[in-house]
């Protein structure tokens, strides 16, 4: 499995993240939430009467369910995104790698993961590499 | 365009470095510095006296307080509304000016953002001390509850409540999320065992992988676009929570934009108060230059105008409008007891700062610093106004009153101040005032 580690992000994203379709969603289904909440409270549970106004004054609604929809957006993002790149993982065996250390302030690592330590050594060393590191037992 | 926001000959590395030495103080020969200490004493002090006020609050009552009929809001909600305004600086900064692409805002956004949570701690403070019965407060979250009672959904003080707390959630998210790869740089260049494991468990072990890379930009995107639409409807519904109210002077469908207008400037103010002494006293010159200064001068104004067309309506509508009351009461504001405060407001937020129209001014350091003082004072006497004019003088002559602050309330504004300061230091000593992964971007993208 070959991954490089950099400091910032390089270039384009390399595309396609469902995250932002993710966080549509917690948008979506917060907002539905905070409204279904307030007609249910209105309507069903307390319904209250108030110099006659309907109970289903959905204009009302409108502020807490905009707010509850960005809620639910922010928490689905921030949760999606720990889900899918698999944090948090407090510690890895490339961190064992001196070059490590470099990869925020800026420098590029290529890390490949294999069992056949030759071959990727080999496979390396076709590339203009500044330096190779061996990890692990 | 790169030359003027960052000085030439810096590189991702040398940036990296001065970032982390001022964080981490690697060497024992670099200590905090001592104006460090200082301000954090007086920091300390002031909110020593704020611990005190809420301790005999809580024991004593709100009868402390120099609030009564008709004047039944004031320092609370009055320093509740100014917090949350001045909170707003850092989300303006790092979410719009994102999704504008401004390059300037890359180094001022994690500044801006810790001024933002500081503050936003302290205005959550007020509304709930304001209950009487603190201790109740959940009762303000619609919960399943023995009595099957609901919170009132259509009251703009109910919306209030759903507003900071989104927006307080959400402002942490965010600067957190955005904190994330610099707390990857500070694990892997601290050398202490403590800083190490500190930074090591809050960076949750973020390493710059390029999956890490590809879905954070997306996230953090769609993150920035919904904070700028977050932070303008929690002012709107500020400005709710009064133009709900039957009240002289406040029953008017411009207060949502005015009071976003006002938070736009007393947030832009916060910032370069606290960005012109940090720049030299961080070692931040080459990042944030004199331009960015300039920059903020110039929103400054812009800010200012925006105020001063509201308070033009304000009294266009007061006085083309039918209402004899409201004309009653802005007579009051204009030349009765509290008269100084309307003429005080007017002066800071909006005469002042038109000395930022010349570039002159916007260079000379000191001066915008003094003009950005005056505009947050400026921002607090304007809420004295619209709060205390108002409930002073209501519809019914016989109900008229006045309202005198009391020591308790003065020591707890001071302790509020105290706590933003407390906050905002520890920030400022342990975690990165500049945002290093997008800094790097910027400094890699130069030509």
């Amino acid at each position: 499995m070959v991954e490089t580690y950099t400091g910032t992000q390089a270039g384009d994203n390399g595309g396609g993240s469902i995250l932002p379709v993710l966080m549509l969603g917690g948008g979506v289904a917060g907002g539905m939430g905070g409204f279904g909440m307030q007609v249910y409270a209105t309507t069903i549970s307390y319904p209250l009467d108030v110099g006659g106004r309907p109970n289903l004054s959905w204009p009302s609604y409108i502020p807490a369910t905009f707010e509850l929809a960005v809620l639910g957006a922010m928490l689905a993002g921030i949760i999606g995104y720990f889900v899918t790149v698999r944090l948090p993982r407090l510690y890895d065996p490339v961190d064992e790698s001196a070059a490590m250390r470099d990869v925020m302030k800026g420098a590029h690592v290529l890390v490949v993961r294999s069992g056949d330590r030759a071959r990727a050594r080999q496979m390396l060393s076709r590339y203009e590499v500044l330096g190779i590191e061996e990890i692990g037992p | 365009m790169t030359g003027r926001i960052v000085h030439p000959g810096e590189t991702p590395w040398s940036m990296t470095e001065r970032v982390c030495v001022t964080t981490l103080r690697p060497d024992a020969g670099l200590w905090t510095p001592l104006w460090w200490w200082l301000c954090l004493g007086m920091a300390l002090a002031l909110l020593a006296g704020g611990v005190v006020s809420v301790a005999w609050l809580f024991y004593a009552g709100l009868g402390i307080w120099g609030i009564d009929w008709p004047v039944a809001w004031g320092f609370d909600i009055l320093n509740y509304v100014w917090w949350i305004a001045i909170a707003s600086g850092g989300t303006f900064i790092s979410a719009l000016f994102f999704l504008l692409r401004a390059p300037w805002r890359t180094s001022l956004n994690r500044l801006a953002e810790s001024l933002t949570l500081c503050a936003a701690l302290c205005a959550a403070i007020f509304p709930i001390l304001h209950l009487g019965r603190p201790q109740f407060f959940y009762w303000l979250f619609p919960y399943p509850n023995t009595m099957g009672l609901w919170a009132q959904f259509r009251s703009p003080l109910v919306w209030d409540f759903f507003a900071i707390l989104a927006y307080v959630l959400c402002s942490v998210l965010f600067w957190y999320f955005g904190l994330l790869p610099d707390l990857a740089t500070l694990r892997e260049r601290a050398q202490r065992r403590w800083q190490r494991v500190f930074y090591g468990v809050l960076a949750l072990g973020f390493r710059g992988s390029a999956r890490q890379w590809r879905h954070y930009q997306p996230v953090y995107g769609v993150m920035a676009a919904l904070m700028a639409p977050l932070v303008v409807s929690v002012h709107s519904i500020v400005g709710m929570d009064f133009a709900g109210g039957a009240a002289t002077g406040w029953h008017s469908t411009q207060f949502p934009p005015f009071f976003v207008f006002g938070a736009g400037l007393s947030g832009f103010a916060i910032v370069l108060l606290a960005v012109i002494p940090l720049r030299p006293a961080l070692g931040l010159q080459p990042y944030i230059t004199d331009w960015h200064i300039d920059v903020l001068g110039r929103l400054l104004l812009t800010a200012s105008l925006c105020v001063a067309y509201a308070y033009v309506m304000d009294v266009f509508s007061t006085f083309y409008g039918p209402d004899q009351a409201d004309r009653t009461m802005f007579a009051f504001r204009l030349h009765g007891l509290y008269a100084p405060v309307y003429w005080g407001t007017i002066m800071l937020n909006i005469v002042f700062p038109q000395l930022l129209w010349w570039r002159g001014v916007r260079m000379k350091q000191p001066v915008v610093w003094a003009i950005c003082l005056g505009v947050l004072v400026g921002m607090w006497l304007e809420r004295f106004q619209i709060i205390v004019s108002s409930l002073a003088r209501t519809q019914l002559q016989s109900a008229w009153g006045q309202y005198t602050p009391t020591l308790w309330e003065w020591s707890l504004l001071a302790g509020t101040i105290g706590l933003f300061l407390t906050a905002f230091l520890l920030l400022v000593r342990f975690i990165p005032m500049l945002a290093m992964a997008e800094m790097r971007a910027v400094l890699e993208d130069r030509p």
